[in-house]
Formats: structure tokens, C-alpha cells, sequence
């Protein structure tokens, strides 16, 4: 029994440490501006891309991997540059349909420039060397994803928690207005977040496609809502939330997806129910459960309008 | 005497560790007018919230002829942290009525931070309080069969925009207006609902001397012609004391006085309040 | 809609008489085009996929422009009916072939189309009403997400082989009836008088006639109402859950009929094509025409459909003039071009094509637009 779900429940948490790292970027940026960043899965997705047309251009893996990082970042901060901060003092649904325009465009980008064809990411050794652990034969990049996620998380917080810009991104999260009038610089703050968002998601992206190696325009939107899902289910706004949150979804999703196998060989059913088609749909079942039963997820805060 | 229209017992609001509204206790009898008055933060508004709906009280209950339409006690930690007096009262049967359904019993309500729908022409705004009277179902209002009943409607809008003096720019989008035009087209739309009782949350507010005078006399004129009792928050005194029949004051969220106005302008602990209490 | 009180409307008789000229002359024009041009003519792909179109932007902007729910579940409704709707009109001698796997499905009779196509936005409506309870409690973002959430569950639920028998799993639907099925033939078969173009802007015209009815009635001021300002529209009487569920139901309701017209444009169903970015699209067509503009909605999803099918499809071609080969195009540029359209439009000119304005303001006596300045 144990020895049928455990290479599940592994990749559950490889995947999980995965959408962490996006999770991340979604829960900072909605606690700033309150916004859903719609492009952000595809902010994922490209870094993959980016990734695969450096490797192919020859240069060395230890310079095309920071390269990357800085590159997605980058393209974070334009994104914000260009699609967000004209629109600061505009209705809420303006932005996220902007944030939607982005991933429209993103999208389309990409399959213009690949031609909509999958790219083979290329293989980064070492992480993709095969590893067995009790049941399961796995890559090695299985193993160090969720050890890297906690190591970054935890950078994270104390960057959070140590820094001059952190102390000023939490007092704009708390109340955006005034922070602003007491001297905070607001748009570097939020580019400051952006960035760190993008950098995150890059990182994930390298982990991501390295178990699942082909990249297409697409590719980044599931990833995404399941990640937003994650922050969602963590409580929006609070990052060990987004981390537990992906962690868990990560892990359901994929003991979903090996629910017949595992069914099966415990004799529980005689013949596969096709149970796999739902894990994606649990994750967003999960979310609708949540969002009724605990808007505010598990550890978000509570607001009251005022009248 | 004539019978009470609205009860408030002992309610108290609050929010975390801020108490906005403690232990208030007041009443409103058929076809007065009754000012509650306070400085600013003192919890006026609140009071108006928990009494429509838009609130929940920590503690207390409001009786609107004769019907509770809001009742609850302390739960949880609210109930340790909470030194009512009477926080056991009422323990059982909490009941909490949405506003959309306090509204229908017949109480209407201005906003403070004028809130009229913004995309709507002045007409419009009348028009669509009128919604909650309809007799008409969804389907024969949807497809224009109720051509009677929208006809006596926009007679009935007409009417009141007469009333307030909005005639000449029904057509006009509400935000369009000034500020005074649209305080006064606020109490046009909560008359459109066909209230008994009107709260009115500083209606003068914004208005020069000349207009808050004009304002008295609308209000008693409207109370008179819609046989209303009239709840009203306000900050200038000429108008709290030329239409009020009595007065409540708080500070801090507290009741410190009530009486007839002659009674409150003489009173030692409301002249504290609003003037400062010397050395502290 | 601007000033719609009794001397407003008085005002723009003008507006309404060259309004309903307007559309009379599209209709005529809609039916001497087909019977003149050929058939296979681009003009009749771009009419019929645009009349779909219209319909569900429409249905999109009755919640995100009219009542104020930004909602992103469109396609999962039109998915639910285009199923329902395939799924009652396959004929019962073809079933056997469609439904190959599964020993030629579980249902074994035919509706009507007029039946199955409300059938169809029953569906859906039922759906949203189910899914409405708990979603529509929920604040602007998150209900957005909730309701694609809800989308995507039902393309699984769709695919799910167990539901073979009734859904085909995940292989097409085919063989129902199609929009070429409303021509009229002589008994050889050649065809007499083309509908295949008129009967769906019949449909949608029908369709989108009982939407502007519905927003002009007191239950649109109330919808307009709750999107405006929530707390007042609560305050004077409107039931803000009542209210914003009939809105939902109303919306998914002519959502579903639209997926019944895409499954008779598309002659094929299949759930894995109801992805999220279909709804994306229509999101996005709903705000190049203005959200909460009706004629907006309409005329976008043509020049929309118009462009991607049609007059945009050269910058996806390699062009040649003389011996100067034009860079960039290649597949793919269309969408790009698209891409930066859209943000330009959302970006720069928030309010779209008509803003909040609908086809008789424009034809307001100009005096008046002056005095309201």
C-alpha cells in the first residue's frame, strides 16, 4: 500500500515546492495592490522559454541559469511598468482585465515566436540525474525541490522581516495610502515585489520543466491558477500560507492523479475509474470549498468596509 | 401618547478592542422627530448601521413596530472581553434581518458620504427604490407586460422629484449634481421606498446657513405630508434645535443626555462634551 | 440609456426610429447577401461566428458591465450547452457511429432544435444557479476566480470517461444538426433559399432583443443599481443575493444558447476546446466594445471575429511584394498584432467603442448633449 502511493505523495511534494515558488509571487503582489496578477503563471511560462532559447544558443548552464532569473525578473518589473502602474488609481476590474490582457499577450508572444510547437527544455545535469528512494525512481531535481523552496522561503521572510525594504512593504500591504503620504516610495516598493514575484517563479520554472520537459504557450496557465489556488487556500496575502497551501495541493493533485492505481491495488475497485481527469478540477473544487467555508483561507486576515 | 415606532435597547458595538456604540437605549414614537447628536466619532453613525442592518450589534436589540429586527449578544471572545450590563439578556433567539429586508418593513435611510448610484440619471435613482414595491413577477416586469405599474411608478417619481424640487433636472445624471441637490435627491429615493420611519444621517452637511434652513422646513414638510417619524443625525445645531421634539446626545459611543431642546442646551454634561472638559 | 426618464425618451424618438432602421436594413441586407454571393464566401464564416459571438458577449456583459459581477465562467456555460445541446439532437440512426465506444450512448431520441437550443440555456442555468448559492456571496476577485474555478471542474466533469454513455468522454460529438441545415432544398437537394446566415442572427437577435428588454425593465435599473453602489442598492430594498442570482441564471441562460449556436457553427464538440482562454476572449471582446454597452458588445464581437478569421489573416501569411520579402510576417503575428491592440484599448481608452452608450444615443439630437455639458 505504502510502497503504491509513496512515489505519489513525492512528486506531490515536488510539484507542491513547484507551485510554492509561484504562489509566492501571487500572494505579495495581491498584498500590495490587491490584484489578481492573472500574468504571472505566464511570467513562469516564459522563463521557461527564455530558458530553452539560451541553451540553445550554446552558452554554458552556470551562466544561462542566472540569466534567467535576471531576464524573468526583468520582465516582471516591465510588466508592471507597462500594464499596472497607468492604471493605479482605476477600478479594480480595469487591472485584472489588464492582467489578463498581459497573459493574452504573453501567450501570444511566445507562439509567435516558437511557432506554437513544444520546445524540448534542455537537461540540466546533475538535477536530472535518477534517484531511487524506497519505492520510487525519480530525478534527483524531485528530491531537491521542496529543500530549496524552504531555503528560499525562508530567505524570503527574513527579507521580509529584517530589511528597510521590507518593513516598507509591509506597511504598504497594511494601508497602501498612508504609507504613501508617509514617505514610503510606493512604485518601488511594488517593482521591488514584482521582482522578487518573477525571480521566485523562475526558479520554480527551472525545477518545473525539468520534471515535465516540454515548454508551449500554454504551459504556464495551469501551473498558475494553481498556484493562485494555493495562496487562496493559504490565506492571500501571508507567504508560509501560499507555501503550506501549494504544498497540499501539490500533494492531492497528484495522489488524484494515482487514485485508480492506488485504489485498484488496494481492492477497493475492480476496474479504473478514470479518477486522473479530476486532478485538476479538485484543485479548483478545493478553492470554491474554501473561499465559502473560510474566505479568508487559513491564515488570512480579515477586513471590514466601512459605510 | 402615540405608539413607539422604533426601540433601540441597550445596543452596544464593537469593533476588536474599540467600543463605538456602548449600552444605548432610545426610542421613537409615532411622528416625531428626534435628533441624536454627539462629536465627531462619537458613534452616530453606527447606531445608524446596527439599526438598518449594515451592522451586526455585539449586544442588544432593536424593535421596529413591534417586529425585532435586530437582536444578539456577545459570542466567543467578544463575550469575555465584553462588560455590558445587560450582556446576558439576550441570549437566546439572536435575529438579524438583512437591510434589504428592514428597508421593506418601512425604514429608509440617507448616507452620510452620499452614496447614489452613479450611472443612473437623477430619475432613475427615484425609480429604482421603487423596486422593492413592485407587484409584478420577474417575468412580466422583464419582458415591459406591467405597463400600468411602470406607468404609476414614473408618475409616482415625478411626484417626488416635484416634492424636493429635482423636476428640472430629472433627466440629468445624479453625479452631475451639487452637493446639496444631491443630498436632497438622497431623501427623495429613501422616500421612494415608502417608509415609516426616515433616517436621516447629516443631511445638512455641505449646506450654507441659508440652505440648512430651507432644509428644516423640507424636513417637517415631508414628515407632515408622508405621516413619517423622522430619526436624524446632524451636526448643525440651528436645525437640530429648530425641528427636533427631543434630543439624545453621546459621547464615546455613551448616552449622555436626552431631553427636549430647550433641556439639552442647558445641560452641564453635553456643553462639556462638545466644548472640552478644561484640565484632564 | 443616458437619460431614459419619460421626457428623456420622449427626446430621442429619433434615436429609436433610426435605430430600428438600422437593424431592419441589417437583417434585409443579412438575407439578399446570402442568396447573391456564394456560399463559401469568408463573409458568411465571420457573420455566423459573429452572431455566436455577440450573443455570449452580450450574456457577458448583462454580469461584468450591467450587475457589476465579474464573472469568468462564461465558458464553461456555453460548454454545457453545446453538449446538451448535441447530445439531444444527434439523430437517433447516427448515434450508433458518434457514440462508438459506448455502444451508441445512452439517449436514444431526438429533440427538436428550437426544444434543445432552450433546453440548452435551461442547462446552464441551472448549473449557475447551483454554483451561484455559495459563489456569488463572494467579493469582486475572488468570485472571478471562484467561477473560472467552476469551469474548469465542469470540462473535467465532461471528459470524464464514466460519463461516457451520456457526455461521448473525451471524444467529439458530431453528426447533429448545423447552421448549412437551415437552408431550404428541393427534393434533389440543391438549395432554394440560403438561411444558413439569417437564422442565427434571427437567434441572437431574439436573444439579445429579451437582454435589452430585460435591462430597460425595473429589474435592470436594479441590476445597475447593485453594480453602482451594493451597499446603497441593499439599503433601498434590493435583495442584493435574490437579485445577483437572477442576473447569473439570466446570463448563463443565454450563455448556454450561445454554445448550442458555436456547436451548430462548429459542427463538432468537444470539451477539452472550452478552455479558459475562449472566456479570456470574450472578456476581452465585451471590453473593446465598451462594458456595459450592449451595441458595443455586438459590433466587437464582428469586427473581433472579423479580424481573426478574415482581414488580419494576410500578417500571418509570408508576403512577398516585388522582391522585398515584408518581415515579422509569419504564423502567429495576427495574435500579436491582437495582443497589442487589446492592451492599447485597455491601457489607453478604457471605455471601448461606445463606452456605456447604445445605438439610439448616438442618433441623440446633438442640443441636448450639449446642455448636459
Amino acid at each position: 500500500m505504502w510502497n503504491t502511493i509513496f512515489p505519489y505523495l513525492l512528486s506531490g511534494i515536488s510539484v507542491g515546492g513547484q507551485y510554492a515558488l509561484i504562489a509566492i509571487g501571487y500572494t505579495m503582489v495581491y498584498g500590495i495592490l490587491r490584484l489578481i496578477n492573472f500574468a504571472h503563471g505566464d511570467v513562469f511560462m516564459v522563463a521557461g522559454i527564455v530558458m530553452v532559447y539560451l541553451a540553445a544558443s550554446g552558452l554554458p548552464l552556470y551562466v544561462t541559469i542566472p540569466l534567467v532569473l535576471v531576464i524573468t525578473a526583468a520582465i516582471g518589473f516591465l510588466i508592471e511598468r507597462v500594464a499596472y502602474k497607468p492604471l493605479r488609481s482605476a477600478p479594480r476590474m480595469s487591472v485584472m482585465i489588464s492582467a489578463i490582457g498581459v497573459s493574452y499577450t504573453l501567450q501570444n508572444l511566445v507562439l509567435y515566436i516558437t511557432g506554437g510547437l513544444n520546445k524540448q527544455y534542455p537537461t540540466i545535469p546533475w538535477i536530472s540525474d535518477s534517484v531511487t528512494i524506497g519505492s520510487a525512481t525519480t530525478k534527483l531535481v524531485t528530491v531537491i525541490t521542496p529543500v530549496l523552496t524552504i531555503v528560499l522561503v525562508v530567505a524570503l521572510v527574513l527579507l521580509i522581516n529584517k530589511t528597510k525594504i521590507g518593513m516598507a512593504m509591509r506597511a504598504v500591504s497594511k494601508d497602501f495610502e498612508t504609507s504613501q503620504l508617509m514617505g514610503i516610495k510606493i512604485n518601488s516598493v511594488i517593482s521591488v515585489t514584482f521582482v522578487t514575484g518573477s525571480f521566485l517563479a523562475a526558479v520554480g520554472s527551472v525545477l518545473y520543466f525539468t520534471n515535465y520537459p516540454t515548454v508551449i504557450q500554454t504551459s504556464g496557465a495551469m501551473p498558475g491558477l494553481k498556484a493562485f489556488v494555493a495562496a487562496v487556500f493559504g490565506g492571500i496575502g501571508s507567504i508560509p500560507g501560499a507555501v503550506i497551501g501549494a504544498f497540499i495541493i501539490g500533494i492531492m493533485e497528484n495522489i488524484i492523479k494515482g487514485l485508480d492505481v492506488i485504489l485498484f491495488k488496494a481492492g477497493v475497485i475492480s476496474k479504473p475509474l478514470g479518477l486522473a481527469t479530476f486532478s485538476d478540477a479538485f484543485t479548483f473544487a478545493l478553492l470554491i470549498i474554501i473561499l465559502v467555508v473560510k474566505p479568508t483561507g487559513l491564515f488570512g486576515e480579515k477586513a471590514t468596509d466601512k459605510v | 401618547m402615540s405608539e413607539t415606532v422604533l426601540q433601540i435597547e441597550h445596543l452596544t458595538m464593537q469593533f476588536g478592542g474599540v467600543v463605538a456604540v456602548y449600552d444605548l437605549s432610545m426610542e421613537i414614537r409615532q411622528g416625531e422627530i428626534i435628533a441624536l447628536i454627539g462629536p465627531n466619532g462619537a458613534g452616530k453613525t453606527t447606531a445608524f448601521n446596527c439599526v438598518t442592518g449594515v451592522y451586526e450589534p455585539t449586544n442588544g436589540q432593536v424593535i421596529f413596530q413591534g417586529e425585532t429586527i435586530a437582536r444578539s449578544h456577545p459570542y466567543g471572545k467578544m463575550r469575555k472581553i465584553y462588560a455590558g450590563s445587560e450582556a446576558d439578556a439576550y441570549l437566546n433567539g439572536s435575529v438579524r434581518l438583512s437591510p434589504d429586508r428592514i428597508t421593506r418593513l418601512g425604514i429608509a435611510r440617507t448616507f452620510q458620504n452620499i452614496r447614489l448610484f452613479s450611472g443612473m440619471t437623477v430619475f432613475e435613482n427615484v425609480l429604482t427604490a421603487m423596486h422593492l414595491r413592485r407587484r409584478s413577477n420577474f417575468f412580466t416586469a422583464a419582458l415591459h407586460l406591467n405597463r400600468a405599474e411602470e406607468k404609476a411608478m414614473q408618475q409616482r417619481a415625478a411626484e417626488l422629484l416635484e416634492v424636493v424640487g429635482l423636476t428640472d433636472v430629472s433627466g440629468e445624471l445624479a453625479t452631475s449634481l451639487p452637493y446639496g441637490k444631491q443630498r436632497l435627491l438622497e431623501i427623495a429615493r429613501a422616500l421612494a421606498t415608502e417608509p415609516k420611519l426616515l433616517l436621516l444621517d447629516e443631511p445638512a452637511a455641505g449646506m450654507n446657513p441659508q440652505e440648512t434652513e430651507e432644509l428644516s422646513a423640507f424636513i417637517c414638510r415631508i414628515k407632515e405630508h408622508f405621516n413619517l417619524s423622522i430619526f436624524v443625525i446632524e451636526h448643525h445645531m440651528n436645525l437640530v434645535m429648530a425641528i427636533s421634539d427631543r434630543i439624545y446626545v453621546i459621547d464615546f459611543g455613551k448616552l449622555i443626555a436626552e431631553g427636549t431642546p430647550a433641556e439639552i442646551q442647558n445641560n452641564p454634561a453635553v456643553i462639556e462634551a462638545y466644548l472640552g472638559g478644561g484640565e484632564e | 440609456m443616458a437619460a431614459k426618464g419619460k421626457d428623456g425618451r420622449e427626446k430621442n424618438r429619433r434615436g429609436a426610429v433610426i435605430t430600428w432602421v438600422i437593424i431592419a436594413l441589417i437583417y434585409v441586407g443579412v438575407f439578399v447577401a446570402e442568396q447573391l454571393l456564394p456560399p463559401t464566401s469568408m463573409l458568411f464564416t465571420v457573420l455566423k461566428k459573429g452572431a455566436t459571438y455577440a450573443l455570449v458577449a452580450v450574456s457577458m456583459n448583462l454580469l461584468n458591465g450591467f450587475t457589476g459581477i465579474f464573472s469568468l465562467g462564461q465558458a464553461g456555460f456555453m460548454l454545457i450547452g453545446a453538449y446538451v445541446f448535441a447530445i439531444f439532437t444527434i439523430p437517433v440512426e447516427v448515434r450508433g457511429s458518434v457514440y462508438q465506444y459506448f455502444d451508441g450512448g445512452l439517449v436514444q431520441f431526438t429533440l427538436p432544435v428550437p426544444v434543445a437550443m432552450v433546453l440548452s440555456g435551461l442547462a446552464a442555468a441551472f448549473f449557475a444557479f447551483l454554483i451561484g448559492l455559495p459563489v456569488l456571496r463572494l467579493k469582486s476577485d475572488y468570485l472571478a476566480i471562484a467561477t473560472l474555478g467552476f469551469a474548469e471542474i465542469i470540462r473535467a466533469i465532461f471528459q470524464w470517461n464514466q460519463l461516457g454513455p451520456v457526455t461521448n468522454g473525451s471524444n467529439m460529438l458530431r453528426l447533429f444538426p448545423k447552421f448549412n441545415d437551415f437552408n431550404i432544398t428541393d427534393a434533389q437537394g440543391n438549395v432554394i433559399v440560403y438561411l444558413s446566415t439569417l437564422v442565427p442572427f434571427l437567434i441572437t437577435g431574439l436573444c439579445i432583443g429579451l437582454i435589452v428588454l430585460l435591462l430597460h425593465s425595473g429589474y435592470g435599473r436594479a441590476l445597475r443599481a447593485i453594480r453602482d453602489d451594493e451597499i446603497a442598492a441593499e439599503a433601498m430594498g434590493i435583495n442584493l443575493a435574490h437579485h445577483k442570482q437572477l442576473a447569473f441564471c439570466i446570463s448563463s441562460f443565454f450563455a448556454g444558447v450561445g454554445g448550442a449556436m458555436l456547436a451548430m457553427y462548429q459542427t463538432t464538440v468537444q470539451a477539452k476546446s472550452f478552455t479558459t482562454a475562449m472566456t479570456y476572449e470574450i472578456l476581452l471582446i465585451v471590453v473593446i466594445g465598451g462594458i456595459g454597452s450592449v451595441t458595443g458588445s455586438v459590433l466587437s464581437s464582428f469586427l473581433f471575429v472579423a479580424c481573426s478569421e478574415w482581414w488580419l489573416r494576410f500578417l500571418d501569411e509570408q508576403q512577398v511584394i516585388g522582391d522585398f520579402q515584408v518581415p515579422l510576417l509569419r504564423n502567429g503575428f495576427r495574435l500579436v498584432v491582437f495582443s497589442i491592440i487589446i492592451m492599447v484599448v485597455v491601457l489607453f481608452f478604457r471605455r471601448g467603442i461606445m463606452g456605456t452608450r447604445e445605438l439610439p444615443d448616438l442618433f441623440r439630437p446633438r442640443r441636448k448633449e450639449a446642455a448636459l455639458k
